[in-house]
C-alpha cells in the first residue's frame, strides 16, 4: 500500500500560523563549518528555516545537532574557528550570512534580534550591580541616561517580576537566585524591545517550578511587547507549552517543520518517531523504555544519504544513497524523508506514535487520508 | 567586613612575628667577624670573648631573643659595628629611605600605566603583531637576567643618550636611567598579568551575554574586562609600593643611588652585622605589610569577599 | 542479475551506492525503496575519539615556528657548549697566553684570527673562557634544577594529597614567602662563604619552594575535580587517578617550571657575583665573565669583552624561556583546537 504524498491537513493549522505574511527570518540552506584540529566539522549541512511575525518557535534536536549553532549565527556569534560557508539569512531585506564587520552587527544585536542565554548563574558581571547592567542596553540603543535611565530600568525590573526593584536594582548578581537571575537576563535582553527574541535553552539549569514561571514570563511579555520567540531546547515539555511552530533538527539538518500539533500529533520523519517514542510519558509500565540505539554522526566525515539512516531501523534503501528533499505535507507541515515519496512503501510509524495519532483524533485529520 | 580586617591584621601580625623571629635566628648564623670591624685581628681570643660578652651575643639564646624585642619595640635596631661605626642603625637608614620610595614609586607608576596599557593592547591584538612585538619585549625582559639587560641599559644610555652615568641629586635627569630601568620588570609583569586575565575573562558568560547586548569588543574591554581587572590588581598594589622601600638592591648599586638597597650591598661586604639584621627585617616586614593592606583594598572593591572566607594562601 | 541480487537483500548499503552509481535504471531504482537491513552496530560508529593528547601537544608545539627555531637553536648551543673542548685548537680558558716576541701578556686583544673572541684584561682567551663559563654556569644551573624538581615534587605531592598537612605547612610557606629571595640568598651565599657548592645549595634552599608550592596547587586542584571525584566513587585504584589523571598534566607543568629556572638560576649567579658573593675567578662562569666586561664596559674598543659573553647568555636564556612557555601553552587542552 502506497502512503500518500500530498496529504491535506486542511483544518489542523493555527490561525496565527495561517495568517503569515512573509516571514521576518527566512534562513535558507546554510552551511556552517569549523575548523578543529586541523579538520574541517560541518556542522550546519544546508538547513532552511523561516520565522514568521508575533510566533513562538521551537528548534528541537539532541545535543550536538546544530541548534544552538544555527540561531548564534543569526546574531553573529559564531565561535572564532567557525563560519557560514554558504546560504543566506535574510532579515529586514539584508542577508545576515553576508554580514561581517563588527559595527554591521551592533546595529542588531540587543536591538533587532536578543538572545538569552542557558546559564543564568554565569551570564551576569559579577562585579556590576544588576541595575547597571539593565541600563548598559538603555544607553547603548536608546541613548538614555540619568533619571529616565534609571526610570526604565526600574519599569524593566518590575515587568519581569522582580519586587522591590527600587532597591534591588542596586544589588549585586550573588545576591539574586538562579531564578531571578534569568529575570534579570531576559529583562536586559527585551529591554529594547527586538524584533525577535532567541531563548537558547532558558530553562535547563532551572528547577521545575521555575521553569514554569519563566516560560510563562517570557510568554507574556512576547504578548505586551509583541516580538517574535525562537526556543532552542532538547526538552519537549518546553515545546510543548509554548511552541506554536516546531522544527526538529538533527545532525545539521532540519528534517520535519510543522506546526505544534502536526509535529506531536501527525509526525512524518522517523527521527521524530524516534524522539517522541523516547519520552518516558509514553513509557508502558512493565517494559523496557525505549531509547535510540546508536549516536549522532560525525561530523568531520561527509555523510552519503540520510543522516539518521543508521539508528533507524526502518530505513529504506535508498536512505543510505540519497539525501532525501523536503517534502510537504501540508503548507505549514514538511518533512526531509524518502517515506513520503511516492515510491516508498508505507510504514507505519511506531506503536507510540500511532497511540498518539490516535488521541488527536481522527476528525482533526481533515480528509484525503487514504 | 570589620570583622574579615581584624581577622587578617591578626594573621599579619602573627606572621610578622615569625618571620623577624626566624630573621634573629639566622642571623645568628652570621659569621663573627661582623662585630669587630678591622679590630677582629688586633684582639685576642680573650678579649674578643670579652667584647662578645658585653656586646650580649653569649648570652642564651632566649635572652638575646628577649632583648631584641625589646629594642624592637623602643626602636631600637642596635649599633652599626663597621659601616658607620657605633652609629645607631636607624639613623644610617633614616636618610637613605626617601631615595628608595621615590625612585620606586616612579618606577611602579610608570610600570603600571605602561604594564597594563601593553596588556591591554596585547590582549586587544591577541596573535597579531603588535600582541608579537610586545611578547618580544617581556621575553626579553624575563629571559635575559636583570643583572646583564641593566648593564646595556647603562651602556647604551649614557652614550646615545647622554644620560649621566651615577646619579646625581642635584641633576634631575640622572634620574631617568635608574627609574626606566626599575620599571622594566615591572611592566613585563603587568603586561602579561593583564593579557592573561583579559584573555580569560574575554572568554567568560557574561562577556558572550555583553557582546549579545550589542557592545562593541572595545566597549566590552574597557567597561567590563578592565574594571573587573582593578580587583585582583589591587591586592598587589600596596605591597608593590611598599616593597620599594627595599629599593632595588641591584640598580641603586649600578647607578650609585643612596638609597636602601645600595646600603644593604655595602654592608654585607663590609660584614656590618647589625646592619644586616635591621635591613633584612626591614625588608620583610614590609612585605607582609603590604600583603595585608591589599587583602584589604581587594575586599573593598570585591562585593563577594565580605561574605566568604578568604583562601589560605596566595 | 543486479536486480535480482538487490531484490534478495544481499546487498550492503555500500555496494547499494556503486550499483546506483553505475546507473542501473529506473527500474532498479524502484527496489531501492524497499526497506533494507538493519545493522545496530553502525549507529555506533559515530563519535570524535581520536583525540590524543601528546600528539595534539606535540602537534600544536611543532607549528609554532619561533618556538621550533629555539628548539634547533638550544640544542645547537647546549651540543656544541659540551664538545668544543674535544675540537682542535682549543685553549686552556684559564692559562695567560705570553706573546713570545715580547714576553708581555696579551692584554685586551681584540677579537681576530689568534683569538676567535678576543682576549680579556690578563690576556686570557675568551673563546674558551666563555665556552668554560658556559658549561660551569649550565652544570649548576642544570644541577640545581633537578634537584628543585625532586625535592620540589615530592614535598609538593605531599603536601598537596595529605589533608592534614595542608594548613600547617600553608602556614609555614606564608612566612618564609615573606623573607625577600634576595636577601635569603646573599645570606646564605655570606655565611657559608662563596664557592660552587654554596651557590648550588643556596639556589636549591630557595628554589625548590616555588616549585613545591606550584605542584600543591596543581594537585589541591586537580584533587577534588568532579572527574576525579567520579574516578574514586567508580573504585579506581588511588595509584591510577594519579597515574592517568593527574601526572600528565603535572609533567608538562613541571617542565615549564624547570626549564624556567634555568634562566632564573643563571640570573641569580650573575646577580651573586656582581655583589661578590659568587664563583671565585679561577673558575670561570658566566657570572664571572659579565661583570669583568662590566668593568671595562665603557671604553668602546674593549666592549668585546662584555658583548660576547652577554649574547651566549642571551641566547641560552631566552631559548630555554620561549621553549617553557611555548611547550606549557601547546600542552594546555585549550589550544588543542
Amino acid at each position: 500500500m502506497r502512503s500518500p504524498t500530498r496529504q491535506t491537513l486542511a483544518t489542523t493549522c493555527k490561525d496565527n500560523v495561517m495568517a503569515q505574511g512573509d516571514p521576518i527570518i527566512q534562513a535558507k540552506d546554510i552551511i556552517i563549518k569549523f575548523s578543529l584540529r586541523g579538520r574541517t566539522l560541518t556542522a550546519i549541512r544546508g538547513a532552511s528555516l523561516e520565522l514568521y511575525e508575533g510566533e513562538t518557535l521551537a528548534i528541537v534536536g539532541e545535543s550536538g545537532s546544530g541548534k544552538s549553532v544555527l540561531t548564534k549565527s543569526f546574531i553573529g556569534m559564531l565561535d572564532q574557528n567557525g563560519w557560514i560557508d554558504s546560504g543566506t539569512v535574510s532579515f529586514e531585506g539584508r542577508d545576515l550570512a553576508r554580514l561581517r564587520s563588527e559595527r554591521d552587527w551592533l546595529a542588531i544585536r540587543g536591538k533587532k534580534i536578543s538572545m538569552v542565554f542557558q546559564d543564568p548563574m554565569t551570564a551576569l558581571n559579577p562585579l556590576k550591580t544588576i541595575g547597571s547592567q539593565i541600563r548598559e542596553v538603555f544607553e547603548l540603543h536608546h541613548g538614555m541616561s540619568g533619571k529616565t535611565a534609571d526610570h526604565a530600568v526600574i519599569e524593566m525590573l518590575e515587568r519581569v517580576g522582580i519586587d522591590n526593584p527600587h532597591e534591588r536594582h542596586r544589588q549585586y548578581p550573588h545576591e539574586f537566585s538562579g531564578g531571578m537571575r534569568q529575570r534579570v537576563v531576559i529583562a536586559i535582553a527585551v529591554a529594547c524591545k527586538p524584533r525577535v527574541l532567541i531563548c537558547d535553552e532558558p530553562t535547563t539549569a532551572l528547577d521545575v517550578t521555575i521553569q514554569a514561571q519563566i516560560l510563562a514570563l517570557i510568554k507574556a511579555l512576547q504578548r505586551d511587547l509583541g516580538f517574535t520567540t525562537v526556543y532552542i531546547t532538547h526538552d519537549l515539555g518546553v515545546v510543548a507549552n509554548v511552541a506554536d511552530r516546531v522544527a526538529v533538527m538533527y545532525a545539521g539538518q532540519i528534517v520535519e517543520t510543522g506546526t505544534a500539533e502536526e509535529v506531536f500529533y501527525d509526525s512524518r520523519h522517523p527521527y521524530t518517531w524516534a524522539l517522541l517514542s523516547s519520552l518516558p510519558q509514553q513509557g508502558i509500565k512493565g517494559q523496557l523504555l525505549y531509547s535510540i540505539s546508536g549516536t549522532p554522526p560525525n561530523l568531520f566525515n561527509t555523510i552519503t544519504g540520510d543522516a539518521f539512516a543508521p539508528r533507524n531501523p526502518k530505513a529504506l534503501r535508498i536512505d543510505f544513497v540519497r539525501q532525501p528533499p523536503m517534502f510537504e505535507i501540508s503548507p505549514t507541515h514538511r518533512a526531509a524523508t524518502w517515506l513520503l515519496d511516492s515510491r516508498a512503501p508505507a510504514i507505519d510509524p511506531p506503536p507510540a506514535i500511532l497511540g498518539m495519532r490516535a488521541k488527536l483524533g481522527g476528525a482533526k485529520l481533515g480528509g484525503g487520508v487514504l | 567586613m570589620l570583622l574579615y580586617t581584624l581577622k587578617r591584621l591578626a594573621q599579619s601580625i602573627v606572621t610578622l612575628f615569625i618571620v623577624v623571629t626566624a630573621v634573629f635566628m639566622l642571623m645568628r648564623l652570621l659569621p663573627i667577624e661582623g662585630y669587630f670591624g678591622d679590630g677582629y685581628d688586633k684582639l685576642s681570643a680573650s678579649q674578643r670573648e670579652a667584647v662578645l660578652h658585653k656586646m650580649g651575643m653569649l648570652d642564651p639564646w632566649y635572652v638575646q631573643m628577649g632583648r631584641f624585642y625589646g629594642g624592637l619595640l623602643h626602636g631600637d635596631l642596635g649599633v652599626s659595628s663597621i659601616y658607620r661605626k657605633d652609629v645607631p642603625v636607624l639613623e644610617v637608614i633614616g636618610p637613605r629611605v626617601p631615595y628608595s620610595m621615590r625612585f620606586g614609586i616612579a618606577a611602579t607608576a610608570l610600570a603600571l600605566v605602561a604594564g597594563l596599557g601593553m596588556g591591554v593592547s596585547m590582549a586587544k591584538h591577541k596573535g597579531g603583531i603588535l600582541d608579537k612585538v610586545w611578547t618580544g619585549y617581556v621575553v626579553l625582559v624575563n629571559a635575559v637576567p636583570l643583572a646583564v639587560y641593566l648593564l646595556f641599559i647603562q651602556l647604551y644610555g649614557t652614550s646615545f643618550f647622554k644620560l649621566p652615568l651615577l646619579f646625581d641629586k642635584y641633576r634631575p635627569e640622572s634620574w631617568i636611567l635608574p627609574a626606566v630601568s626599575m620599571s622594566l620588570g615591572g611592566i613585563a609583569g603587568y603586561a602579561m598579568w593583564m593579557r592573561r586575565y583579559m584573555v580569560d575573562e574575554l572568554n567568560k558568560d557574561y562577556i558572550k551575554l555583553a557582546r549579545a547586548k550589542g557592545l562593541s569588543q572595545s566597549a566590552i574591554m574597557v567597561r567590563h574586562v578592565m574594571r573587573n581587572a582593578y580587583v585582583p590588581m589591587a591586592q598587589y598594589l600596596p605591597a608593590s609600593i611598599l616593597m620599594t622601600i627595599s629599593g632595588s638592591i641591584y640598580i641603586e648599586s649600578l647607578y650609585s643611588i643612596p638609597g636602601m638597597g645600595g646600603l644593604l650591598v655595602d654592608v654585607i661586604q663590609r660584614q656590618d652585622n647589625p646592619m644586616v639584621q635591621a635591613l633584612v627585617l626591614i625588608f620583610s616586614s614590609v612585605g607582609i605589610i603590604g600583603l595585608f593592606l591589599g587583602d584589604l583594598l581587594m575586599a573593598l572593591f570585591d562585593p563577594r569577599i565580605k561574605l566568604s572566607k578568604s583562601e589560605a594562601s596566595r | 542479475m543486479m536486480r535480482d541480487r538487490l531484490l534478495a537483500g544481499a546487498m550492503s548499503p555500500d555496494a547499494i551506492r556503486c550499483a546506483v552509481d553505475s546507473g542501473s535504471g529506473a527500474e532498479d531504482e524502484l527496489s531501492l525503496f524497499e526497506p533494507a537491513e538493519f545493522d545496530p552496530n553502525a549507529g555506533e560508529r559515530g563519535g570524535y575519539s581520536n583525540y590524543s593528547y601528546w600528539r595534539s601537544t606535540f602537534r600544536v608545539f611543532l607549528k609554532n615556528r619561533v618556538a621550533f627555531g629555539f628548539l634547533v637553536l638550544l640544542v645547537a648551543l647546549l651540543a656544541f657548549t659540551f664538545i668544543q673542548p674535544m675540537l682542535p685548537g682549543q685553549r686552556n680558558p684559564t692559562k695567560i697566553h705570553i706573546d713570545p716576541a715580547t714576553g708581555m701578556q696579551f692584554r685586551n686583544v681584540p677579537p681576530g684570527k689568534e683569538f676567535w673572541f678576543g682576549t680579556n684584561t690578563i690576556g686570557q682567551d675568551l673563546w674558551s673562557r666563555i665556552w668554560s663559563g658556559t658549561r660551569t654556569s649550565l652544570e649548576i644551573g642544570l644541577l640545581v634544577g633537578i634537584a628543585e624538581m625532586l625535592i620540589g615534587i615530592s614535598f609538593g605531592a605531599m603536601w598537596g594529597y595529605v589533608r592534614r598537612l595542608d594548613a600547617v605547612v600553608t602556614e609555614i610557606y606564608n612566612v618564609i614567602n615573606n623573607i625577600p629571595t634576595t636577601i635569603i640568598l646573599m645570606l646564605l651565599a655570606y655565611i657559608m662563604r662563596p664557592s660552587f657548592k654554596t651557590m648550588v645549595i643556596a639556589m636549591c634552599a630557595t628554589g625548590w619552594l616555588g616549585l613545591a608550592r606550584f605542584v600543591r596547587n596543581q594537585i589541591v586542584i586537580i584533587r577534588d575535580r568532579e572527574y576525579n571525584l567520579a574516578s574514586r566513587c567508580l573504585g579506581t585504584p588511588t595509584r591510577r587517578i594519579i597515574m592517568k589523571n593527574l601526572l600528565p598534566y603535572l609533567v608538562s607543568v613541571i617542565m615549564l617550571q624547570t626549564a624556567l629556572s634555568i634562566p632564573g638560576t643563571i640570573g641569580w649567579e650573575v646577580f651573586l657575583t656582581y655583589i661578590g658573593l659568587g664563583l671565585p675567578v679561577s673558575i670561570p662562569s658566566l657570572g664571572n665573565l659579565v661583570n669583568e666586561g662590566r668593568q671595562i664596559m665603557m671604553s668602546p674598543e674593549l666592549r668585546y669583552q662584555l658583548v660576547f659573553p652577554t649574547i651566549v647568555l642571551s641566547l641560552i636564556t631566552i631559548s630555554f624561556y620561549v621553549l617553557g612557555n611555548a611547550f606549557s601553552d601547546a600542552s594546555d587542552p585549550r589550544n588543542h583546537v
